[in-house]
């Protein structure tokens, strides 16, 4: 079995974007995608909106871009319609990891057949699965680009975790994380990280003895936290939060998109084994701590604050930015990098501010939907 | 001086901890057989209070049945509170066909039931009454039976608020009729315009008081739910104790204490609290009451009109369900099941008739031989069906 790597134009890029439905009233997880979803596909919208593994998920899909203003717009567009149909349903919409108070337990399997096989597969897991995600995708011309480009990302992971991290919250207590979220996905067999192949040759070589083994079926087998898209022909960053707002997803896709034109254009490296040393405790001191992370560099040995790294890779970033036309993105990223505020600090704060998570999951939706609360 | 004085009197009398506590344990017993057989608890609840009521054993007599008021009006201030908070202005005014679907509901099952009165020769006044009555759904029934299966979903929000809704409908479309009643039999303008004038502005501004009240106690205890839950028991019971004492409408101060506390508390002060345990108490003895009291006596005579007001109540609801449920963004097979769901009738339709009585006995007895025999055939049938519609709609949670 070898999978086929679908040519397609270096740098262009796609989200998925996992969403939350709430309840009007309590604001907890309500079960009605089944409903919000035929009403969506009724009308006309851009992009495409999806079921999810629970029914209290739904997922928003862009199409595919070059520049990352008609990203921002399109996300735009397609919340307002999402947000119009939901508000006829009495739902409201909200991004962040995880819901904050919600019970695993009450979750409901939304009725399709592969929900339906991973719940039987995962057992609890599968419901413990109701949390949200944002999903990068990347254009690679070829597969060997896709497998470099994805070992020079698995580097800034703890950026893409820092900056997108919105799940402080989980099951109705503070966690202490940044992003709670990766701690239920890492209980999955086959989460975690690419092997160490160099090319798309060795990766297909590494999939056939999985697919031999009767591991896998397919690349949707795989919970990655990067992992190659042979049949878009992209490579797929699973590792954030669904922000808290559409512009904020897109400012994360231009970021990606701006070191996939830093890696692809100037090659400034070669993979090394280092990079998955020092992988995993770079990410959990992302998931753990935020911005003030401790980050070890695999090139140098040298430690730095996670912050202080990102910043640096940000200014570093800058003119490959200025080509994508995603300057301005990748500024505003900077000024809350070096505010250290990212949409956990924000949850954080409304709970200080309001007393209860239910306020916190009404407030998150209001700014989800762009319609902050009047005070 | 006896020796034995120490000793009870005999027969023993049955008092208030007696009788609580009896209630429950036979509630308690109903409610477990009816799951055996998959039957709604509250059926369970009913069916007891119909075997050991006045019309079966007789272990609970009218007068027992009188004592027990003041737990009845703690569970229905429970459960018109919890039903005024789920009907969302919001909603309403960003989905205009479910307004009109709220609306066409309360209207085609009056006038459903009206023609068809008519047409079996009932005079207007009381086939207008009749209808008036028919528009309410149980709130009790709807609530609680959801509140067992869990239910969740666009079917059971919906029949939650259209039945705040349409039982707001049936108080006000009674409370309109009973001037032209009243005129009828030449009675004074004073008692023909100020009564309902009274108790209609006197529950409006109790519940408003109250909603107050709640949002002002809530913003001073803050995000503390288990001390929000005692204040919440506190100010409905006490809400209800004071429609009661000045012979207002418990169930408009109550549903107007619910509705105003939800979309007057614009700074979100109050929790979305649970009644959960505390709350079963008190509805087991509700159903167990309420089963005691149903009027089986009429059934014979009235069976044949109390089944033609049943069949056109549904077909009038049905019909405006199925006219706008589709255009208020209800999906397809819905409609139907939503009907269903909306059949119980209960308690309130007692409490209009028994208002109605009040004023006119010879025309209340008439009355209540067709709605009180209606209303004894829902009891049994409007929890099954409305527990058949959720179930069928997919919304029941999964079984624990």
């Amino acid at each position: 079995m070898t999978l086929e790597f679908t040519q397609s134009q270096a740098c262009t890029t796609g989200v998925e974007l996992e969403l939350q439905l709430l309840k009007s009233h309590d604001c907890n997880l309500a079960r009605d995608a089944a409903d919000l979803l035929a009403r969506l596909g009724k009308v006309k919208h851009p992009g495409q909106v999806k079921p999810e593994i629970t029914e209290s998920m739904i997922e928003l899909n862009s199409s595919i871009h070059t520049h990352y203003t008609a990203l921002a717009d399109e996300l735009r567009t397609i919340r307002n319609v999402v947000v119009r149909e939901a508000e006829l349903l009495n739902l409201r919409v909200a991004g962040g990891g995880t819901h904050p108070f919600h019970q695993w337990s009450e979750r409901r399997i939304y009725p399709t057949e592969r929900f339906k096989h991973l719940l039987n597969l995962y057992g609890y897991l599968a419901k413990q699965f109701t949390v949200f995600g944002q999903h990068i995708h990347i254009g690679c011309p070829n597969g060997d680009d896709a497998v470099y480009l994805i070992h020079m990302l698995s580097r800034h992971v703890p950026h893409f975790i820092a900056l997108s991290a919105s799940s402080p919250f989980y099951q109705g207590e503070d966690t202490g994380f940044a992003s709670s979220r990766l701690n239920a996905i890492s209980a999955f067999p086959l989460s975690g990280t690419m092997p160490f192949v160099q090319s798309w040759d060795e990766f297909n070589a590494y999939f056939d003895r999985m697919y031999c083994f009767k591991i896998v079926e397919s690349m949707k087998d795989f919970y990655w936290d990067i992992r190659p898209k042979p049949d878009y022909g992209t490579v797929e960053i699973r590792v954030c939060d669904t922000p808290l707002t559409v512009d904020k997803a897109a400012r994360i896709a231009a970021f990606a998109q701006a070191l996939a034109n830093y890696y692809l254009t100037e090659r400034p490296k070669r993979a090394t084994r280092d990079i998955y040393l020092v992988y995993n405790y770079n990410r959990f001191q992302a998931c753990r701590y935020g911005f003030a992370a401790n980050f070890i560099n695999a090139y140098d040995e040298s430690h730095s604050s996670l912050g202080d790294d990102l910043i640096a890779t940000l200014k570093l970033l800058a003119p490959y930015a200025e080509t994508l036309e995603s300057g301005s993105a990748l500024n505003q990223l900077l000024d809350e990098t070096a505010a250290r505020r990212n949409d956990s600090y924000w949850l954080r704060e409304q709970l200080k501010k309001s007393g209860s998570l239910n306020d916190v999951a009404r407030l998150q939706s209001n700014l989800w939907m762009g319609k902050p609360e009047r005070s | 001086m006896s020796n034995f004085d120490f000793l009870p009197i005999l027969p023993l009398t049955l008092t208030p901890p007696l009788l609580f506590g009896l209630l429950l344990l036979l509630g308690l017993l109903g409610g477990e057989v009816a799951r055996l057989f998959a039957l709604p608890r509250i059926t369970g609840y009913l069916l007891i209070g119909v075997l050991f009521g006045p019309g079966g054993l007789g272990v609970l007599s009218r007068d027992l049945i009188k004592e027990s008021r003041v737990f009845v009006d703690i569970s229905l201030g429970l459960i018109l509170f919890e039903l005024g908070r789920r009907l969302d202005y919001q909603w309403l005014r960003r989905n205009r066909w479910l307004f009109a679907t709220a609306i066409a509901e309360s209207a085609f099952a009056f006038w459903a039931v009206y023609f068809g009165l008519r047409y079996f020769h009932y005079e207007p006044a009381f086939a207008a009454l009749a209808a008036a009555i028919g528009i309410a759904t149980s709130p009790a029934v709807v609530l609680l039976v959801a509140h067992e299966l869990r239910s969740e979903g666009q079917l059971t929000e919906r029949m939650l608020l259209l039945t705040a809704i349409n039982s707001v409908f049936a108080f006000f479309s009674v409370t309109m009729l009973l001037p032209f009643l009243l005129l009828e039999q030449h009675a004074g303008w004073e008692k023909t315009l100020l009564q309902p004038l009274y108790v209609t502005l006197g529950s409006l501004l109790t519940g408003f008081v109250g909603s107050y009240l709640v949002l002002r106690f809530a913003g001073w205890l803050g995000k503390r739910e288990d001390r929000q839950f005692i204040m919440l028991v506190g100010m409905i019971v006490l809400t209800v104790g004071l429609a009661r004492t000045l012979n207002l409408s418990v169930l408009v101060a109550l549903l107007t204490l619910g509705i105003l506390a939800r979309n007057l508390d614009f700074g979100h002060k109050l929790m979305a609290v649970e009644f959960g345990h505390g709350g079963q108490l008190f509805f087991v003895i509700l159903f167990v009451v309420t089963g005691a009291g149903l009027r089986f006596d009429a059934l014979p005579q009235a069976l044949f009109i109390a089944g033609v007001y049943i069949v056109l109540r549904f077909l009038g609801k049905a019909l405006a369900i199925l006219v706008f449920g589709r255009l208020s963004g209800l999906r397809p097979g819905a409609a139907g099941l939503l009907s269903i769901a909306l059949l119980p009738m209960s308690g309130l339709a007692v409490v209009l008739v028994q208002h109605t009585s009040s004023f006119f006995p010879e025309f209340g007895a008439r009355l209540s031989a067709v709605v009180l025999t209606a209303v004894a055939l829902l009891e049994l049938i409007g929890p099954l069906a409305t527990q058949f519609a959720l179930k069928q709609a997919g919304e029941a949670g999964e079984r624990r």
